[in-house]
């Protein structure tokens, strides 16, 4: 056997100081040669045995497409991963690859992983930039044959677009009803431009549209248009609404100005493109010293926008450092950014000036206990002690619940923390309505999200299938 | 760089994938010096708007979510009373023409209000937004069997609405006041009420329109126990629940006046804070007004607001 080459082989990266003052993406990606010497890394494990492919949730046969990008046949390479995952660009980016592929690679166990993210990135970008990607679709486009059929997709998250692209390859008419004024869900309302470019679901858009995909914008299901009508107009309904309610500390203090969910602050930021106010109208306020509240994806990219607005920024976190649930990577790059950090914090109270505008955090000082709870994480009490810490602007980045106006809707059954149930086949308590991603889950992952719209589409098909045979 | 918009031109990209969606203006009139009614072209919107409900409506491309109520939905139609405050609804009113279109309009949002029989309806309104609202409640109040009762106060007698956007087809009784006397009863409409209520005429009371003459209603209501469902106003982003930007006290609990309101009972309000919060922006939008009112100017070469 060849002999392991226990470093990764890095990606280029735009400067710390380019860095801070620009929303342009911060990783470059390989290029052609690099992702070769890259791919050469991977070990080559048989299809059954391999880690990778079982850590992946949607099961990529990531060992295949490596090989083919030593080859240098990257149109198989995309066709291999499009078998499980039709938008490798954004998951090659935003995928926790620590905890999936890569945490299971088995050159990983005896220097670093095969850096899978990067190379399933490299081939989605490569595809784009030189038009393979078109090519594939285009095959993709004449194996179609229409089917009796109309599927209504409620929200365009990567749940959603999933569902509706895999619907469209079947053959059905989709069309997808988006509240928002532009389709990507969290893809474009939340992750940034220096993560996840716009352009890149832009051209996702574009396929979905070649497939035959509608996407209707400015509907709001539950107000525009009701379930019920959903129902009785289409063959089916899939719901991948997502969960976007930011939950909010009720502590003293909450409605002082310069308080921010992380959902309005990346909102008015990344959809509304207020970083470019005033040419763009939506406007943010943001001072000089920011605090963010809460350990996640979403704190970090609350962070580290508040920082390329030119705030110095304060991560205030009431677990411990290990604890965070950030991908590695952002966390990485938060702190090369400059962003601080300040662990076993937990807020009290905020306290505002004579303006009403926030001054200061007050928060008790957390102590860990020996004892995990469910998710595995050491539990921690308070100690009595507490500490002010000064800041202008807040940012509350501690989770988030279902989107709730969808799921007030006559005959859905509701989870107590606000999910929608649904059995195995992904279809909620209304027959034919089907659901997955963020409303089915709670906060959880763009991969999971796609890989519940592939299994609902398959779900849907089958129902529809079986109803003809009634 | 500056944003260059070009009549009629601007709002052709295609931003729903599905085809070019037109949100065509129809209808474009001067209600006052400083409000203006406009109809936009929104079947999806028109079909489903009930009393109580809100929209969004985004100008252009680079244009921020702005939420107006609505006078009223007909016929594929959603008719607004704006009032020409800041950036967007100037834009609005100066560059955008009848055959122009909007960019986004999404709605209805928010809850309707539940019309059924009370007796006798009250709507008092004393600006723009409650003014729609008065028209469109009470109409739908008439039909259901209702008393109603309309009070419109305006500054003066130059700044009355023409007649047909009055809410006076829709009332049985209808009162119109101006602050300075030049027209109808001097005063606002907390006045008017006290008189209703003295003679014992109000079963239910809905208002729109100053913060401030709300919180003072709330007060005024409060001590008889009259139902007093009120507009919350609060500065919103997406509208549907999903940022926390419209967040007010009720009953000591958060709540999103986006998607629980926008009509709430006035006696459960935080009232301070809800007229507190609405200026949270407004270093930055004064900026945006006059960046943009020095380019009208430019651009006309003269005053022209
Ligand atoms: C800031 C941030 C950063 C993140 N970073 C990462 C990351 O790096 N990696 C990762 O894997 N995951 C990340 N996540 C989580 C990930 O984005 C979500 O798990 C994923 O987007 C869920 O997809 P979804 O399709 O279920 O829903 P969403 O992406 O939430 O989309 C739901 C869509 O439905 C629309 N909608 C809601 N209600 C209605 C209605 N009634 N009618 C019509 N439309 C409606 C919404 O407007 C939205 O567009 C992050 C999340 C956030 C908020
Ligand atoms: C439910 C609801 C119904 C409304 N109905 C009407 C109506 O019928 N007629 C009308 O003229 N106005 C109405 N408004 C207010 C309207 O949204 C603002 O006047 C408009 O956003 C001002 O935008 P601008 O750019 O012209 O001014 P700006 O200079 O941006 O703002 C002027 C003031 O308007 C308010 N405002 C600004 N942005 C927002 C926002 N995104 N959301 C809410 N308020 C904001 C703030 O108090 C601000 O100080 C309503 C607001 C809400 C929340
Ligand atoms: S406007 Fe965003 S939650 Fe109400």
């Amino acid at each position: 056997m060849a002999k392991i080459i226990k470093e990764r082989i890095p990606t280029p990266e735009r400067s710390v100081d380019e860095r801070v003052k620009s929303f342009a993406e911060v990783n470059l990606g390989y290029t052609f040669e690099l992702a070769q010497k890259e791919a050469a890394r991977c070990i080559q494990c048989p299809y059954d045995f391999a880690p990778c492919i079982k850590g992946c949730p949607v099961h990529i046969n990531i060992p295949a497409f490596i090989s083919k990008i030593k080859e240098g046949d990257i149109k198989e390479a995309l066709r291999i991963i499009w078998n499980d995952n039709t938008l490798p660009a954004i998951t090659g980016r935003v995928c926790p690859q620590e905890d999936q592929c890569e945490g299971a690679c088995v050159v990983g166990k005896v220097g670093t992983a095969v850096n899978i993210g990067k190379l399933e990135r490299f081939v989605a970008d490569y595809a784009r930039e030189q038009g393979i990607d078109k090519e594939l679709l285009e095959e993709e486009l004449k194996k179609i044959e229409p089917k009796d059929g109309k599927i209504a997709i409620v929200g365009s998250g990567p749940a959603g677009l999933t569902a509706a692209g895999e619907l469209a390859k079947m053959g059905y008419k989709v069309t997808i009803f988006e509240a928002l004024h532009l389709p990507g869900g969290v893809l474009i309302y939340g992750i940034p431009e220096f993560r996840l470019p716009k352009e890149i679901l832009k051209v996702e858009l574009e396929k979905l549209k070649k497939l035959g995909v509608e996407v209707k914008t400015d509907y709001l299901v539950g107000r525009t248009v009701t379930l019920e009508e959903l129902c009785e107009e289409y063959d089916a309904v899939f719901i991948g609404t997502g969960a976007g309610t930011p939950k909010l500390l009720n502590l003293p203090g909450i409605l002082l100005d310069r308080i921010y969910s992380a959902n309005e602050f990346l909102t008015r930021v990344n959809l509304m493109k207020a970083y470019q106010f005033p040419e763009y109208d939506t406007p943010i306020g943001v001072g000089k010293k920011t605090i963010v509240i809460g350990a996640g994806n979403t704190a970090m990219d609350a962070a580290r926008s508040a920082l390329r607005l030119g705030s110095d920024v304060t991560i205030a976190y009431r677990r411990g450092k290990e604890d965070m649930t950030a991908r590695i990577e952002e966390i990485h790059h938060a702190e090369e950014e400059g962003v601080k950090f300040e662990f076993f914090l937990n807020p009290v109270e905020f306290i505002g000036n004579e303006n009403h505008k926030v001054k200061a955090v007050k928060f008790e000082k957390m102590k860990p206990l020996e004892e995990k709870d469910k998710r595995g994480k050491r539990k921690i009490v308070g100690t009595g002690e507490y500490v002010t810490l000064e800041a202008d602007t807040v940012i509350i980045a501690i989770g988030l619940e279902p989107n709730k106006i969808i799921t007030e809707s006559k005959g859905l059954k509701v989870n107590p923390n606000g999910t929608l149930v649904v059995d195995e086949t992904l279809m909620t308590s209304i027959p034919g309505v089907f659901a997955g991603g963020d409303a089915i889950r709670g906060e959880a992952t763009v991969i999971l999200a796609m890989g519940d719209g592939k299994r609902a589409a398959e779900s849907i098909h089958r129902y529809i299938e079986s109803k003809k045979g009634a | 760089m500056q944003i260059e918009i070009t009549p009629s031109v601007k709002n052709l990209g295609q931003k729903n994938l599905g085809g070019v969606v037109m949100y065509r203006i129809t209808d474009k009139k001067d209600l006052s010096p400083i409000d203006y009614f406009i109809e936009v072209e929104a079947p999806h919107v028109a079909k489903a708007w009930k009393p109580g409900q809100f929209v969004i409506f985004i100008t252009h491309e680079k244009g921020e979510r702005i939420p107006m109520s609505v006078y009223k939905a007909e016929d594929g139609k959603i008719g607004m009373f704006i009032r020409k405050l800041g950036k967007t609804t100037l834009e609005l009113y100066h560059e955008f023409d009848v055959g122009d279109t909007l960019w986004s309009i999404t709605g209805p949002l928010g809850k309707a209000i539940e019309v059924k029989d009370y007796g006798n309806v009250v709507f008092a309104s004393d600006a723009v937004c409650g003014h729609a609202e008065n028209h469109a409640t009470l109409k739908a109040m008439k039909e259901a069997g209702n008393y109603t009762i309309s009070i419109q106060s305006f500054e003066d007698k130059e700044n009355v609405y023409p007649e047909k956007f009055l809410a006076k087809s829709v009332a049985d009784e209808y009162y119109l006041t101006t602050q300075d006397g030049s027209m109808g009863i001097k005063g606002d409409f907390l006045d008017v009420i006290k008189g209703l209520i003295e003679n014992d005429k109000v079963d239910i009371i809905f208002a729109g329109g100053n913060l401030g003459t709300l919180a003072q209603l709330a007060e005024l209501t409060r001590p008889y126990g009259i139902p007093t469902i009120t507009t919350i106003r609060q500065i919103m982003v997406d509208g549907t629940g999903m940022c926390g930007s419209c967040r007010i006290l009720y009953d000591g609990k958060i709540r999103f006046a986006c998607r629980d309101g926008p009509m709430f009972d006035a006696h459960k309000v935080d009232w301070e804070d809800v007229i507190r919060r609405g200026k949270r922006f407004l270093e930055l939008e004064k900026r945006a007004r006059e960046r943009y009112l020095q380019r009208l100017n430019e651009k006309h070469g003269k005053e022209v607001f």
